[in-house]
């Protein structure tokens, strides 16, 4: 059983938001069935694809995620009855935003998948991966992940010593 | 026409209809104006319109101001069509009252785009292009209007007022990024765009939270694209398209392009106009059952 390790030469880090009652569920059930999927993705549980505040988003391609991927139930199967409704219009209007700012969408990554469907969580975050893999290295923020105060303190020590 | 403004005002504040009224009166220079806050009847004839009256009178009924908690209970305010815009839609979401305010509507010929470019006259030159294509030069919602208030077509579509908005649309992806980067590089984070917003109505703004803090406070790029990027997305669905942001910007960057590529968005995708209806929920607290989901795997 499982796939063969393939080294590639680059590893993109993806993060995952997702809802505890559909999608949490749906990658708990791939583990347990032993199903093999990418491990690039760092999965964040949330209460409900609403709960997913687009304030995350930023902050992941902010801290260097190169892919952010958002799931929760399908439409009408919502635990909380309409958190996915409002996500998705968050997210509709999100993604524009992003592409207004010149941050590539295809690194922004949206699907509803449900507490039984642990082959579609695998297909979806591998064919993901792959995609994030092509597109390379997110490098928008790449020069300013540098901390100024720590800068400073650097300096500083440097001058005294 | 504002004579016939004055003696409305006289009027109300004489009646004690309402508390205060809050217009426009003569600035510190020739080619600016001050925001005024009316409480006596004799003091009306401070009251001024024309082009220089630029300044957004709505963010003074948002909440988050101290102006609100003074115990008045109706205010009178002079209104142009797209102040009259957010005062719509602070109305529409639940910031204020409908009876609370008098709405005083003025016929605008379009305003200047900043004060340093009055000359005495309003021309295309010296036009805000909030302006062009503007379609509440006859005000929408009024209580009292001087003469008589044709009937105007608002059906139409919102268009972005900025030609800047198409052109960075046609751009490629990096360099549109590369245009960002560099107009927020000027940037340092006062947060005019903020303070001068009618709509951004938190009691603490997500920039002063500590605990934890979500955007970095630094004026570093990562920190001021945080910033922009979630006060566009606050606003999303209500921002009534004052420029406000853009004028106060101190540093001259453009930062209402990201609130009209917005609106064109909402546009779009849930035909909605911010600022037009006393009742209508703004697009992100509401939804419909088949909104679009093309880019849902």
């Amino acid at each position: 059983m499982g796939k063969k390790i393939v080294i590639h030469d680059f590893e993109p880090k993806i993060m995952a938001f997702v809802c505890k009652w559909c999608t949490y569920s749906g990658a708990d059930l791939a583990g347990t069935s032993r199903m093999d999927y990418s491990p690039n993705v760092r999965m964040i549980r949330l209460p409900c694809s609403g709960r997913i505040d687009p304030q995350f988003m930023i902050k992941a391609f902010e801290q260097g995620a190169d892919g952010v991927f958002i799931s929760g139930c399908h439409p009408g199967d919502c635990h909380y009855n309409e958190g996915n409704y409002y996500a998705r219009r968050r997210n509709t209007t999100f993604r524009q935003l992003m592409d207004f700012h010149g941050i590539d969408i295809e690194r922004i990554e949206f699907s509803w998948i449900s507490a039984a469907e642990a082959i579609k969580w695998t297909e979806v975050i591998d064919a993901f991966t792959e995609k994030v893999r092509e597109l390379g290295r997110h490098p928008q923020y790449d020069d300013e992940v540098v901390d100024p105060y720590a800068q400073f303190l650097v300096q500083k020590d440097q001058e005294s010593a | 026409m504002i004579e016939q403004i004055r003696n409305q005002a006289r009027q109300l504040l004489e009646n004690g209809d309402v508390d205060v009224v809050i217009g426009y009166a003569e600035g510190s220079d020739p080619s600016r104006t001050t925001p005024i806050f009316i409480r006596k009847a004799e003091d009306v004839e401070k009251l001024i319109y024309d082009p220089r009256c630029i300044n957004s009178l709505p963010l003074y009924l948002n909440k988050r101001h101290e102006y609100t908690r003074k115990g008045w209970k109706k205010t009178a305010i002079i209104g142009k069509g797209c102040d009259i815009r957010a005062i719509v839609q602070l109305i529409a979401e639940n910031q204020l009252k409908r009876d609370e305010i008098y709405i005083l509507g003025v016929p605008c010929e379009g305003v200047v785009s900043h004060p340093e470019k009055w000359d005495g006259s309003l021309h295309d030159g010296n036009r805000a292009s909030k302006c062009i294509g503007c379609d509440v030069m006859i005000p929408h919602e009024t209580d009292f209007f001087p003469g008589e208030k044709p009937d105007v077509d608002r059906s139409s579509p919102y268009e972005a007022t900025s030609k800047n908005v198409a052109t960075l649309m046609e751009l490629e992806l990096d360099k549109r990024f590369a245009f960002w980067r560099t107009d927020f590089d000027r940037c340092f984070k006062c947060y005019a765009c903020r303070e001068v917003c009618p709509h951004c109505s938190c009691n603490t703004c997500i920039t002063d939270e500590t605990m934890p803090s979500w955007i970095d406070p630094a004026a570093h790029k990562k920190g001021v694209f945080s910033w922009h990027l979630t006060r566009a997305m606050h606003l999303v669905g209500r921002c009534t398209g004052c420029g406000e942001c853009t004028r106060a910007c101190p540093m001259g960057i453009q930062v209402d392009l990201f609130n009209q590529r917005m609106k064109e968005v909402v546009q779009e995708s849930y035909s909605y106009k911010p600022g037009y209806s006393l009742e209508d929920k703004h697009p992100l607290i509401t939804y419909k059952v088949d909104d679009r989901e093309d880019f849902i795997k």
